[in-house]
């Protein structure tokens, strides 16, 4: 009778709740909320408590799979390894390091993600290494780092519970995004806090707000430099905060001065007394916490976005203090590690720029090798693209699922079929995996050791409960045998911890991070820069990272698609809380299956009896990169003229009808706003 | 008494008690954190600690389900206990196999659980031993008094806006120590809509209050890992003092009272149909 | 407003005695209200406290829940139950701040004809004079279905 329970953290959202698994006898039995965890309390949501549903699914792959013409064929690790080698040795000689790419995973440990930008640095010298986070708080990470010289959230979930007096939620379905955070924020409420909620769909958290508030999709520069004027103009700015730790508020001022209650209610539909009463209510209940996610980054002004949000923080001291600050609510349980690890085309882990020559001379010293590349890399749009110019020849997916994730889908089909060679390495056989050369079988989250770095920069132990299925291994194993099998020296880890410690010796704001270490304390917020430095929570406290905190202004521009005749509706996609991404794991978990099994979409009812639609009923929607067919549901949370398609379903994906149009800077696609055209199907 | 006084005592009986038996569920603190497991050895209870408090009715159950020869030890608080009398009457554990050491919890944590109950009463149970001296029930939640007070209109006021922050994670029935259905009506799509947030109509929590009319123990398992903190307790409270006064019954408090009311004709010990 | 108020009532009668009842009601030609809409169950002990939170989901203005007399059960206790769990259900609805004279529980026999039409009659009054349900609670009008 050997029953134990494992403390672990949940595998979905960004949050980091913690989560332990009742272990009977080496089997599963069931999941426990863990009481004492700092965010989530004693507390989970429905996907936490289904998060080990998907495990034991008869569609995980035990054995490694190489194509053989239409089909797959089982192999072993060493037929499937020696042909990855070889191919990724022979693309690389024959068309250069720049012919490869490497999609590392925010579903990944930290490790395997350092070990993923190694093997494309170190062992390929390319810098085309990316993932996902790229289409979802890429604009955050350049936002903030240009204004405050991070790019990470500055404040910590457990604060909104604490210290928070006001709250301004914008794009975040807060309550079904990150649902323990939305916890936090609920108790604030209950204790006196207010709550702004602004957001083209009023979703559950909106519908608790004291000021709910419903721009058209994509004005948000506007109404953020709306804020900004009523807060200037009624004396309500923090002088002392701007004239201390801040630069650039006259150029601040020159650009919201054009921005007044009544010409932003024109462009964004919000009327002036209501952005007022907004303004009033965020400026004078400090401290003041910003959250925000998809709904700011995804438009081709995501960068614009964001620099505004931290303009308004700046402009109120709501910065530097606990229980403020500006918080983007990361979506996967470990992009925020997997930027940290360097993930990223441009900078090496710890947000190390790959072009400044000595971080450059300190890591060939420190993985012994010499030529790392200098010029940044290519993003995942790009590689996408670059594979069907034929400029990219292989590539190495690692956990991820462009083919539903990736925007108007159809077209990056096209681009992946005329890769050479594509290894994707996966829990289970994806849309993306299925168009493979190889499929390497990883291990899911409960089955390896590792850390998570949870959206508040919460570095957490995940820890390994049961065995990979049949031969499956952990992405950081199968990493080291692949290196080794191309003969690269530096991949020989007995396990996470001894690859922890290299990342501690190379990254600097990891510097203090040791498996004994969040053993004992449970977790640490990085900037950790040393075994003796206590972590921290909150960022920016006496000065920002990069000195003064500089006001970047920015003039509102319009959307890259916007509705016309032809295409009347603006389509916005996002999630749903019984679902998780592209539904590999949640389709094939029941619970959540059964609660949301089928793809629709929310319109509202004056559009929806315009159009004669029924409900239930059928309509296509269409774009002019694809249509889909789903099923309809009316709901006045939505302004008319708006419809919202959640992006989980292979069957009806949102992302054949979005667009690839990106942010200029941050390279992420416009997923919250393309035109399409509804028509009603199967009715007579 | 101290808490850290009594867990002393509480290791010194399970000590004695350990090798009697084929395992001994408590909560084992290590340097990761607090959380129930089985000890096999007394090296082990240097590690058994009383809070936080887990439920651990439905591991029990587990537990006997896998190994019903086993003699099995349980460290249960009065609520704990409450929670295996209902599981017993209703056939999901075998408390001839089960040797409890119930804790009094003290007069600080009676006063932070609200607890109205906080003496273990072990009126039936066969092998039981209880350590600690009782503590006073603590003051009644202010929303029950206040409930009481207000108009009807007020009431759906307030309840309507708790239950519209419903998630819908059934954390209150996954941590219940007293759910164990394996359909369970709350995921019927005939009683509640699915996969709406939140909720709609308040079906969903009417549906579980009325189940629990018989069976709360009082444990707040249910309200301490409900992420939109609605105080679910306090309906449950209202419902358990209406089936005292109606029925003279008391969830929890003696093994051999018989539960007086069977929610639908499908009894609880067999599963629903499904329809 | 404006709209003239056409109260919706389920009324679940045992197949034993009160559908019989109001089956005599109908031999006999005595007027019924036509708000209530009679659900046969085989015995009110049927009649789940999830049945009546249903129809009122689903916009029912009242329930009515019509069983044998106690004593007279045709599977002995199943009114026995009814008779306990009705009250804790209007209760329940009192707590949340549902009117609990919106659920009725009463016994009528197949004999009782002018028994069932006097109940449904008072029932039908009791809540034209509580108005719409949606209403007094604040919730949208029912879209679609029936």
């Amino acid at each position: 009778m050997d029953y134990r329970n494992i403390l672990t953290v949940c595998p979905y959202c960004g949050a980091g709740c913690g989560l332990y698994l009742q272990m009977l006898d080496g089997e599963m039995v069931g999941v426990l909320p863990a009481k004492e965890h700092p965010v989530s309390q004693g507390k989970l949501c429905i996907k936490g408590w289904n998060a080990a549903a998907f495990l034991r699914h008869p569609d995980r792959l035990p054995r490694p799979l190489i194509r053989q013409g239409e089909r797959f064929q089982e192999a072993s690790w060493e037929e499937a390894l020696r042909l990855v080698a070889e191919q990724f040795r022979r693309i690389s000689s024959r068309y250069g390091p720049e012919a490869l790419g490497f999609l590392a995973s925010a579903k990944c440990t930290n490790e395997e993600n350092y070990l993923m930008q190694k093997l494309a640095r170190a062992g390929f010298k390319t810098n085309n290494v990316d993932h996902c986070a790229r289409l979802c708080h890429a604009p955050t990470v350049a936002g903030l780092a240009a204004a405050f010289g991070s790019g990470a959230m500055t404040n910590s979930t457990p604060e909104f519970s604490q210290h928070t007096r006001c709250f301004l939620i914008t794009g975040s379905n807060t309550t079904e995004g990150h649902p323990l955070i939305a916890s936090h924020i609920l108790k604030a409420k209950q204790q006196g806090a207010k709550l702004i909620v602004i957001d083209p769909r009023q979703v559950q958290i909106g519908r608790l707000a004291d000021i709910y508030l419903c721009p058209q999709p994509g004005t948000d520069v506007a109404w953020l430099n709306g804020l900004m004027y009523v807060i200037i103009t009624e004396g309500l700015a923090d002088q002392q905060f701007i004239q201390t730790r801040t630069e650039g508020f006259d150029q601040l001022w020159e650009v919201v001065q054009q921005y007044p209650p009544d010409r932003v209610a024109q462009i964004t539909g919000i009327p002036a007394a209501q952005l007022q009463t907004a303004a009033r209510m965020y400026a004078q209940n400090k401290p003041a916490a910003i959250i925000y996610a998809m709904g700011i980054t995804q438009h081709t002004t995501g960068t614009d976005n964001v620099k505004c949000i931290a303009n308004l923080a700046m402009l109120t001291g709501n910065l530097g203090i606990a229980g403020a600050g500006v918080n983007p609510l990361r979506g996967q349980n470990n992009v925020q590690g997997a930027c940290d690890m360097g993930a990223l085309p441009n900078v090496y882990p710890a947000y190390q720029p790959v072009s400044a020559p000595e971080v450059k001379a300190k890591l060939e010293a420190a993985w012994q090798v010499e030529g790392l590349p200098e010029q940044i890399g290519l993003t995942v749009v790009e590689m996408i693209h670059a594979a069907g110019q034929g400029n990219l020849r292989a590539m190495y997916i690692m956990a991820e699922n462009p083919l539903l994730s990736d925007p108007d889908i159809h077209d990056a089909r096209q681009c992946l079929e005329q890769l050479e060679f594509l290894v994707v390495q996966d829990i289970f056989l994806s849309e993306t995996a299925q168009l493979a050369d190889v499929v390497l079988p990883g291990a899911a989250w409960a089955e390896k050791d590792g850390t998570f770095t949870a959206t508040d920069r919460r570095i957490q132990r995940v820890r390994k409960a049961l065995p990979p299925p049949g031969e499956a291994k952990a992405d950081w194993e199968i990493i080291c045998l692949l290196a080794q099998r191309l003969g690269l020296r530096g991949f020989d880890f007995a396990g996470p911890a001894q690859i922890m410690e290299e990342v501690a010796r190379l990254a600097p704001s990891y510097g203090g991070v040791s498996y004994e270490r969040l053993d004992r304390e449970g977790f640490l917020q990085w900037p950790v820069p040393s075994p003796d430095h206590p972590g921290t929570p909150y960022l920016h406290k006496e000065k920002f990272t990069r000195g003064l905190g500089r006001f970047l202004p920015v003039h509102f521009q319009e959307a890259a698609e916007l509705p016309d005749e032809e295409y009347p509706f603006i389509l916005t996609t996002g999630r749903s809380i019984f679902q998780f991404h592209t539904g590999t794991m949640t389709r094939r978990s029941p619970k959540l299956e059964q609660e949301a099994p089928e793809p629709y979409i929310e319109i509202h009812p004056e559009d929806a009896s315009r159009l004669g639609l029924k409900m239930p009923g059928k309509v296509r929607v269409i774009s002019r990169r694809g249509q889909i067919e789903l099923t309809t549901r009316f709901t006045e949370q939505i302004r008319p003229g708006v419809v919202f398609i959640p992006f989980h379903y292979a069957e009806a994906a949102a992302n054949a009808l979005t667009q690839a149009a990106l942010d200029p800077v941050a390279k992420i696609p416009e997923y919250k706003v393309c035109a399409v055209r509804v028509e009603p199907i199967g009715q007579s | 008494m101290k808490e850290n006084e009594l867990v002393e005592i509480l290791r010194g009986c399970a000590a004695r008690k350990l090798p009697e038996l084929d395992g001994l569920l408590g909560i084992l603190r290590t340097t990761e954190g607090a959380a129930p497991y089985v000890f096999h050895h007394c090296e082990e209870l240097a590690g058994l600690v009383l809070s936080p408090r887990y439920p651990l009715g439905g591991i029990v159950r587990v537990l006997q389900a896998r190994y019903p020869k086993a003699r099995l030890g349980v460290v249960v608080r009065a609520c704990d206990l409450r929670g295996l009398v209902e599981l017993a009457k209703r056939g999901q554990v075998a408390p001839d196999r089960l040797y409890l050491l119930a804790v009094a919890c003290t007069p600080e944590e009676a006063q932070h659980c609200r607890c109205q109950r906080p003496v273990p009463n072990p009126t039936g149970w066969p092998q039981v031993e209880v350590l600690g001296s009782p503590a006073a029930a603590a003051e009644a939640h202010p929303l029950l008094v206040q409930n009481e007070r207000l108009g009807l209109a007020e009431r759906w006021a307030f309840w309507r806006q708790e239950f519209a922050k419903c998630i819908k994670c059934y954390g209150c029935r996954n941590i219940c120590p007293e759910c164990f259905c394996q359909a369970c009506a709350l995921e019927d799509p005939l009683w509640v809509e699915r996969g709406i947030l939140a909720p709609p109509f308040p079906t969903f929590h009417l549906v579980r209050a009325m189940h629990m009319a018989s069976r709360c123990v009082g444990c707040r398992q249910c309200e301490l890992s409900c992420p939109a903190h609605i105080p679910l307790t306090v309906l449950y409270e209202l419902l358990r003092r209406d089936v005292a006064e109606m029925f003279g019954y008391q969830a929890g408090e003696d093994l051999s009272a018989q539960p007086p009311l069977s929610l639908s004709l499908t009894e609880e010990t067999t599963p629903l149909p499904n329809p | 407003m404006g709209e003239p108020f056409e109260p919706r009532i389920v009324a679940f009668l045992c197949n034993w005695c009160s559908y019989t009842g109001a089956d005599n009601a109908g031999i006999a030609r005595m007027k019924s209200p036509p708000e209530v809409l009679p659900i046969r169950v085989m015995c009110s002990g049927r009649v789940s406290p999830e049945m009546i939170l249903r129809c009122f989901r689903a916009g029912a203005d009242g329930v009515l829940v019509l069983g044998c007399h106690i004593g007279d059960c045709h599977y002995i206790s199943g009114n026995h139950r009814t008779a306990k769990r009705i009250p804790l259900v209007q209760r329940l609805l009192s707590y949340v701040g549902i009117n609990p004279e919106r659920l009725r529980l009463d016994w009528v026999s197949s004999a009782e004809a002018p028994k069932f039409v006097q109940i449904t009659n008072e029932f039908v009054q009791t809540i034209r004079s509580l108005g719409p349900i949606r209403q007094e609670l604040g919730l949208p009008r029912m879209g679609g279905g029936r």
